[in-house]
């Protein structure tokens, strides 16, 4: 039996040509197989593209370091509210979301923006998936930690909004002038000109997380600043 | 035709990169020759698909690149290697390679082995789990052109693929290049005379955005005929000929 199958090998091996490289290739490709972690497999389910899972897992600002800093100055702001009883979290969460979404993406940000931009997932995807998800993760960061702090739930909530406005602002920004700085530096601007006039409307800080009458306005600038994102990247980024 | 431009034009801020190019490109490896600052680059990303044109008309394969169902069909059986190469530093050559495959919406099941295949192509196999911090700036060039050649694309755009790399890599990457030329349309970008002399079936000259000479690198050698070119060989006395004719 043993004696059979030894000489249909020869047999074969003397008939046939074994293309080497070929097999050679598909050894390497299993060798080298990287295997996606269960975050970017997740991904990869709920956006059904692993192109887009990879772009999101990549975002610079959803990388560790980014996370921990955010996470130490989230915290300070939480000692700071314990001893001041001003609601320091629910000021600062807004820029720090502001900076990350305008660190998402962009040329200076994503080592290869150039050669993503010449790519079937679109840019314009890759942008909103990655805004969303640091939009997303900053949300339940600054909601755990505005919670900890012990503010009145107005306060944990109603910050919400205004980051929405200062991160669409952010990101609107960002695009238009094609460079994150410039996206952090108009909403981090933003957003100190708002707690500012807050407080010189009002007289507390705080005012500009929990006056209800300036739901409207932050409101106005999400939806503005979407526009001017949807209108920047209408085809691509070219225009210059 | 793969590639058919008409009349194309690109504006960057006041300056006009490419200002009304008409050329129309077939399969084989076409040279795009000039100096710095001529608009190959320019030119180059319009094809990329990566800027709009400002004016004129450009089919890439058949599709219009401004439609968006086109433009994405495009960039499925595209393949480019921009001049600056950016890469993720913590990515080694097959996660770098892998990306690009992913983004380019190749079909999952075909992916590693692709990548495997265009990795051991720019003779990286030694280093495929290696990081692209840790690799030469010849490398990374190879890395560039393997994301570039992994969806074995029918339009394949390289700017200035031989920048660092050395003699022996050249030559390797001279006989890749007519390889992939055989069965798709190559244009490469380059100011290296040489490489279009040995690798190129046919060849463009741009200047100040315009294209002043296409033709084959015979005829291109031919234009010094009878003038006092200067270049140390005749493929580069015919560019120092047709270039000192233009700005005439």
């Amino acid at each position: 039996m043993t004696g059979d199958r030894d000489h249909a090998l020869d047999e074969a091996t003397r008939t046939h040509d074994v293309d080497l490289d070929r097999v050679w290739v598909a050894v390497a490709a299993e060798v080298w197989r990287r295997r996606p972690g269960p975050i970017e497999r997740l991904a990869g389910r709920v956006l059904r593209s692993p192109g887009l899972a990879r772009a999101l897992v990549t975002t610079p600002s959803l990388l560790l370091g980014w996370l921990i800093a955010s996470t130490v100055v989230l915290v300070a702001g939480v000692l700071a509210t314990h001893e001041t009883g001003t609601p320091y979290v629910a000021l600062c969460a807004p820029a720090i979301a502001a900076v990350g979404i305008a660190y998402a993406y962009g040329p200076g940000t994503d080592p290869a923006w150039e050669l993503a931009g010449s790519m079937a997932v679109s840019d314009r995807m890759v942008l909103l998936v990655r805004a969303l998800a640091v939009f997303g993760l900053n949300a339940v960061l600054g909601s755990v930690a505005s919670a900890a702090s012990g503010a009145a739930m107005a306060v944990t909530f109603g910050w919400l909004v205004p980051m929405t406005a200062v991160c669409a602002l952010a990101l609107a920004a960002a695009t238009v002038a094609r460079s994150a700085n410039v996206g952090v530096a108009t909403g981090v601007a933003g957003w100190l000109i708002a707690v500012v006039s807050g407080q010189a409307a009002v007289g507390r800080l705080a005012a500009a997380v929990t006056d209800s009458r300036l739901t409207l306005p932050y409101l106005t600038v999400a939806v503005g600043g979407a526009a001017v994102v949807l209108y920047a990247t209408r085809t691509d980024r070219g225009v210059s | 035709m793969n590639v058919e431009a008409t009349d194309l034009t690109r504006r960057l801020g006041r300056t006009q990169a490419v200002a009304g190019v008409t050329i129309a490109i077939g399969d084989g490896v076409f040279g795009l020759l000039g100096p710095n600052g001529a608009g190959k680059t320019s030119l180059l990303r319009m094809m990329a698909t990566v800027i709009p044109p400002t004016s004129g008309h450009l089919r890439l394969l058949g599709c219009d690149p401004s439609e968006y169902g086109q433009r994405r069909q495009i960039r499925c059986r595209l393949g480019y290697l921009p001049q600056n190469l950016g890469y993720y530093p913590r990515f080694t050559v097959v996660e770098f390679v892998e990306y690009f495959a992913l983004l380019k919406e190749m079909p999952a099941a075909r992916v590693h082995r692709a990548v495997a295949y265009a990795v051991e192509r720019v003779g990286l196999g030694d280093k495929a789990k290696a990081r692209l911090s840790t690799l030469s700036g010849g490398m990374l060039r190879r890395v560039g052109i393997a994301q570039a050649i992994v969806n074995d694309p029918q339009l394949l755009l390289l700017d200035e693929p031989t920048a660092g790399l050395d003699p022996e890599q050249r030559i390797a990457f001279r006989s890749l290049l007519r390889d992939l030329g055989q069965q798709a349309t190559v244009i490469v970008s380059t100011h290296l005379v040489e490489d279009v002399g040995a690798a190129c079936a046919r060849v463009a000259l741009m200047d100040r955005g315009k294209i002043v000479f296409s033709g084959t690198p015979d005829e291109l050698t031919g234009r010094a005929v009878g003038t006092d070119a200067v270049g140390d060989a005749p493929l580069e006395r015919g560019y120092s000929a047709v270039l000192a004719q233009a700005r005439s």
